[in-house]
């Protein structure tokens, strides 16, 4: 067995990497949700705690069924389970999710499924993510007239490298880091904007072209939707940090 | 009053309750988790030697809050905002009743404001019309996402809160306070959606909608609705507390509201009890944004724009001259009991010319 295929809870936690919290967008990983791995031959359950036991039960089943699926596309692992712990729907989330049930069959009081909650937030992520990604550029001299042009086909990202290179024109092109690039295009695709080559790198936060006169707008309402993401990070921090008693910076 | 670098600062304090959350009125488990939830907000901002007991929390006493707002608190004024959920408390767990008792005790210190609920139908009209006769409202809370039987919450751009609202302006009750905020119940965070704010204040620039919490966690949509209609505010409570324990934060988020609104249309509140005003005005007050935040923005949180956002905004809404307001707390029974007369001036120095 290849060390990737071995299960360790360190393998599980990259695993989890790729799920973030949809209002945060941040890895749960990183923001510390999880309390407890526990392996046993195949088997993998994941206890995790979210800052508040009122997050949106929405939320909490979309980062837990996510949590699932991820650790179960883990080759070696059989069966993959979450707990959820001290959450005010932790029973319904855990049988819900670990049931393979759907979000309305775990809440009968709800009101139609969560995925129109996660295009909207993926939606927001968008738009904060191409605040930053555009700021990039920015800084690497583009013009915001040549940045509202740019098509999916003028971005190439060198994975090797972590540089992305941007093309201008046929003899004029940019090199900047790849990161927020990165990042963004990974939102973009999940929320079908820049999926073919010839449509548009960047559009308004409504999915339109951006015309070169409301560039600023645009620009600025993407800072919004980053400063409302991180704001209510350290909201959701505060209330975690009350919970588990560690002081908050 | 307020005294900072030399200078008065009136506080007209825009969200403050005066609440019931002892275990005698909890009807529904959403009562005791709804209190609970509050005290996470109240324990995880609150600086620790500041934090009150959860009893202490559930219910307290006119004469503390009189003290926390007006004897300790640097607060002048306070708009008194009522939050009902009926399906989870007894006697409601924050009634116009209730709050009315306060502002009769201490008329000059509190405004007290209606509360509506359009799925009321007649009977919530009629109630309206009760409300403004007896207490005088010219304001009204509304908590878009209380329960109510099966429903889980209402939209403010609905044909029945269109009715509601006529029935607003026609009987004077100009201010509109929406609760906006941190998505607590029900299960989907539709009901506190900032987006009915929007046609509701296109259908009706006669009235002002306050959104509360500035819309956290939906500031984006807040801000974007709001610099497209100038009959909408925001207020500050949940955001203020930031300027304590994330000052920084602080600093950015008042920097999109005063690039999104502008200095006029911004409103503090301590949502008391949730937090006291004492620590949070001296935390506002003590706020700056980092020179590049205020390159970024364009825009500065001076002590003119301080002013405004403390008491001058929501003195305008509510008609109140401030100067004369002065003269009237003076000489009330709160300046009296805690010796705050002198903070308002002398009373012969007034009439000098």
């Amino acid at each position: 067995m290849s060390e990737t295929h071995r299960i360790s809870p360190e393998t599980i936690e990259e695993r989890l990497e790729v799920v973030t919290d949809p209002e945060l967008d941040r890895s749960i990983v990183e923001l510390d949700y999880i309390e407890d791995i526990e392996i046993d031959g195949g088997s993998v359950e994941v206890a995790f705690t979210l800052p508040t036991a009122w997050c949106s039960p929405a939320f909490a089943w979309m980062m837990m069924a996510d949590a699932r699926d991820a650790m179960a596309a883990h080759p070696a692992v059989s069966t993959a389970r979450i707990r959820l712990r001290d959450h005010m729907h932790a029973a319904e989330i855990n049988e819900g999710v670990n049931g393979d049930l759907a979000f309305g069959e775990a809440f009968e009081d709800a009101d139609g499924e969560v995925e129109s909650v996660r295009r909207e937030l993926d939606g927001k992520a968008r738009v904060a993510r191409q605040y930053r990604a555009t700021e990039s550029l920015l800084d690497g001299g583009l013009q915001p007239e040549q940045i509202a042009r740019l098509r999916r086909e003028d971005l190439a990202i060198d994975p090797e490298s972590s540089r992305a290179t941007i093309r201008l024109n046929h003899d004029l092109s940019v090199c900047v880091e790849a990161e927020s690039l990165e990042r963004y295009l990974e939102k973009a695709l999940a929320t079908g904007i820049a999926d073919e080559a010839e449509k548009r790198l960047f559009v308004t936060p409504e999915g339109e072209a951006i015309q070169p006169s409301e560039f600023e707008t645009v620009h600025s309402r993407g800072r919004l939707a980053a400063t409302n993401m991180t704001g209510q990070g350290h909201v959701c921090e505060n209330l975690g940090a009350s919970r588990i008693g560690s002081p908050s910076d | 009053m307020y005294q900072y670098e030399g200078e008065d600062v009136f506080v007209l304090d825009g969200h403050v309750h005066w609440w019931d959350a002892s275990k005698d009125n909890i009807s529904h488990e959403g009562g005791e988790q709804f209190i609970r939830c509050f005290y996470d907000y109240h324990t995880g901002f609150t600086p620790e030697e500041r934090q009150w007991s959860l009893e202490e929390y559930r219910k307290y006493d006119k004469e503390r809050m009189v003290r926390d707002m007006f004897g300790d608190g640097h607060a002048d004024m306070g708009i008194l905002q009522p939050t009902y959920l009926n399906e989870f408390y007894t006697e409601g767990f924050n009634t116009i009743d209730r709050c009315g008792e306060l502002a009769e005790d201490h008329p000059s210190r509190f405004i007290v404001n209606g509360r509506f609920d359009p799925r009321e139908g007649e009977a919530g009209l009629k109630e309206l019309e009760r409300q403004a006769e007896e207490f005088d409202v010219r304001g009204a809370k509304v908590y878009t996402a209380e329960w109510n039987g099966d429903s889980k919450g209402w939209r403010l751009d609905s044909e029945e809160s269109f009715e509601y609202l006529e029935k607003c302006a026609e009987l004077g009750i100009k201010n509109i306070h929406a609760h906006k905020g941190p998505t607590i119940r029900p299960l989907n965070r539709d009901a506190f959606d900032v987006a009915d704010v929007d046609d509701a204040a296109t259908s009706f620039p006669e009235l002002n909608f306050v959104v509360e919490h500035v819309g956290l966690p939906r500031l984006d949509d807040f801000c974007w609705i709001a610099a497209q209609e100038p009959n909408v505010y925001g207020g500050l409570a949940v955001a203020a507390p930031l300027a304590e324990s994330r000052p920084r934060k602080f600093g950015e988020i008042m920097g999109e509201l005063l690039f999104w609104l502008g200095e006029d249309r911004i409103l503090f509140g301590s949502d008391y009890a949730i937090w006291e005003p004492e620590w949070l005005i001296e935390a506002v007050m003590e706020a700056e944004m980092t020179p590049e935040q205020r390159e970024e923005y364009g825009v500065e949180l001076d002590l003119e724009v301080k002013k405004k956002i403390m008491g001058e905004n929501a003195a305008k809404l509510y008609d109140i001259d401030i100067e004369r307001q002065k003269e009237i707390l003076r000489d009330d029974g709160v300046s009296e009991e805690f010796g705050l007369a002198e903070q308002y001036g002398e009373g012969t120095a007034v009439a000098d010319d």
